[in-house]
């Protein structure tokens, strides 16, 4: 197995507070890895420095490593020019962009797009390809967008935030299958998510707690693990996460 | 009316600056003003107009015969293809009971020139009727004008009013755009601009609306984006006179440079309890996460933002 994406011992601290304390993780060519963990554990914090956003552009200490290459301090373009993208928790919204110019947009470097293909992965049919990206969507729909646009890009590393938030439940197997279509055409994926059905989809899955990778491993096992001991940490557990 | 050798050179020189080349090839057009030549006239089924040729430029006059309805837009272009000191077209439209019409007109000024434009323009928009009047500007990036215009609109009942101020093209230059509307019972009056404002160039968009009818309906809406120098001013006005009416400002300027001066002042009044007049207003720089959602994507920030502003102004 080959690691396309390495975090080296990453630590951040914003406003005196350590978010990320130490986070340890490797992510194969070719898997859908799972990341998990409870609100505030610094998920959303390791999408934003792996992508670059949010001011995000390096950790204070640490590697975060692509193939061979070290992107700390890489412009956001460098780093979806490698081939990296992501997809918002919460995406933006735009006025005056049809979805067709948005996944167009996403994919000008892909030679074999095809939007409304893309469309339908996600679950929605081509009337979508001259609605606007704006506020006119709903919150899933926005989201199915979003993730129409990352297969459009077909990139080497898509970093999912939560895929499967704001998408009701019977349309669940749509998107795992839809992040399985991702991964046979050639996209190692990243993905944050809550919901146990979806990580079971996953190669492998890492559980985070408080800034800290606590175990990285089967999915199935990390989910347990997941539910019998952070569920009852009631505080910040320095046993499960280790101290400083 | 001109040659055909004179259409040719207006030709080129407006679609050198992005007017479609469609429009000459498939003689859209129902009337073309050089400064103040006509180059063409072409009547449009059920509209009566006038034309007379001043000194500076055109006066015009338009009636639409009541119920007229079209599908196709009754298409206008006043423009310079050389540089003249002022250029001034003053302009009546009535549009007749029960008409649905849309106007699409094309300001275009070839690239390089100066010059001073000035326009009148009073609007009647009859019981009933649909008018859309969609003024798109064309300039050149090193043309030079200074533009004034005034539009004075009335809106009937039931009536509805659209007016669309869109610079698509170059340099804004330095313009004043005032549009005042009516509107009577049940009648709608929508103002929108959108404009983009490059190096030393000055905007002033002002929007007054009275509703003065009950249950009349207003709304003003302005996207300007203001780069390097710009000063950028919008002034909207809305006045709920009536039982009932509603109206509302939606204002977002963008500024793109640390030397931009930009002011958004909307103003509402309401002497009616049962009126309701609402705004927004935001200036600021571009989304961040907009920018770095297109940028994840592969674009660079410039593309991006190019992506963005082309979408704010469509
Ligand atoms: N810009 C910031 N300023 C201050 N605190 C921040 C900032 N960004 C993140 N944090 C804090 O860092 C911690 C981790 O946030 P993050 O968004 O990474 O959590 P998460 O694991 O994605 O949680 P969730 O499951 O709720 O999405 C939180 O306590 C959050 O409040
Ligand atoms: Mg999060």
């Amino acid at each position: 197995m080959t690691p396309l994406l390495t975090i080296n011992n990453v630590k951040l601290t914003i406003d005196g507070r350590p978010i990320l304390r130490g986070v340890n993780l490797i992510v194969n060519e070719g898997e859908i890895h799972a990341v998990l963990g409870p609100n505030g554990a610094g998920k959303s914090t390791l999408a934003s420095l792996i992508m670059g956003i949010n001011d995000l552009r390096a950790p204070d200490s640490g590697e975060i490593i692509f193939r061979d290459k070290l992107v700390n301090g890489l412009e956001i373009t460098e780093r979806a020019k490698l081939g990296i993208t992501l997809a918002w928790q919460e995406p933006a919204r735009f006025e005056g962009i049809t979805v067709e110019e948005y996944l167009k947009l996403s994919g000008r470097n892909n030679p074999e797009l095809d939007v409304v293909e893309c469309l339908n992965l996600v679950g929605l049919d081509c009337s979508y390809l001259n609605r606007f990206v704006d506020d006119t969507l709903s919150g899933g729909e926005r989201k199915r967008v979003e993730l129409a646009s990352v297969l459009a890009m077909r990139p080497k590393l898509a970093v999912l935030d939560e895929p499967d938030s704001g998408i009701d439940f019977a349309s669940m197997e749509d998107i795992a299958n839809m992040i399985k279509t991702m991964r046979d055409r050639g996209t190692t994926v990243l993905m944050i998510t809550h919901r146990e059905e979806i990580a079971e989809i996953a190669d492998r899955a890492t559980l985070m707690c408080d800034g800290k990778v606590v175990q990285t491993g089967n999915p199935k096992e990390v989910g347990q693990k997941f539910k019998t001991m952070c569920v009852k940490c009631e505080v910040r557990n320095p046993e499960l996460v280790g101290g400083e | 009316m001109a040659t055909k050798n004179v259409l040719d050179t207006v030709a080129k020189k407006f679609v050198q600056i992005g007017l479609p080349e469609d429009l000459f090839k498939k003689n859209r057009f129902n009337l073309l003003v050089d400064r103040n030549k006509v180059i063409v006239r072409y009547p449009a089924p059920g509209v009566r107009s006038e034309v007379v040729e001043t000194p500076t430029g055109v006066k015009t006059k338009v009636y639409v015969e009541p119920g007229t309805k079209l599908e196709e837009p009754v298409t206008l272009c006043f423009g310079a293809a050389e540089t003249t000191e002022v250029q001034t077209t003053e302009g009546e439209i009535v549009v007749g009971e029960g008409a649905d019409v849309k106007f699409q007109v094309y300001g275009a000024m070839a690239e390089g020139i100066k010059l001073k434009h000035k326009n009148k323009l009073k609007v009647r928009v009859e019981k009933n009727a649909r008018f859309e009047f969609l003024d798109l500007h064309y300039n050149g990036e090193e043309t030079f004008v200074e533009l004034e215009t005034e539009t004075d609109a009335y809106v009937g009942e039931n009536a509805y009013f659209r007016s669309v101020f869109k610079q698509t093209r170059g340099r804004a230059g330095k313009v004043r755009i005032v549009l005042k509307a009516t509107v009577d019972k049940k009648g709608v009056a929508v103002f929108e601009t959108k404009m983009i404002g490059k190096r030393d160039d000055e905007i002033y968009v002002e929007d007054v609306i009275h509703l003065n009818g009950e249950e009349s309906r207003g709304i003003s809406k302005s996207r300007i984006i203001a780069v390097d120098e710009t000063k950028a001013t919008f002034v909207g006005e809305t006045y709920g006179n009536a039982p009932k009416c509603r109206g509302h400002i939606d204002c977002s300027e963008v500024i793109r440079g640390k030397d931009v001066t930009v002011k958004a002042v909307p103003v509402v009044v309401v002497n009616d309890e049962t009126a309701k007049v609402t705004h927004e207003a935001a200036i600021g720089s571009i989304d961040k996460k907009q920018l770095e959602t297109l940028m994840a994507r592969g674009l660079t920030e410039d593309e991006a933002v190019d992506v963005i502003v082309q979408g704010m102004l469509r």
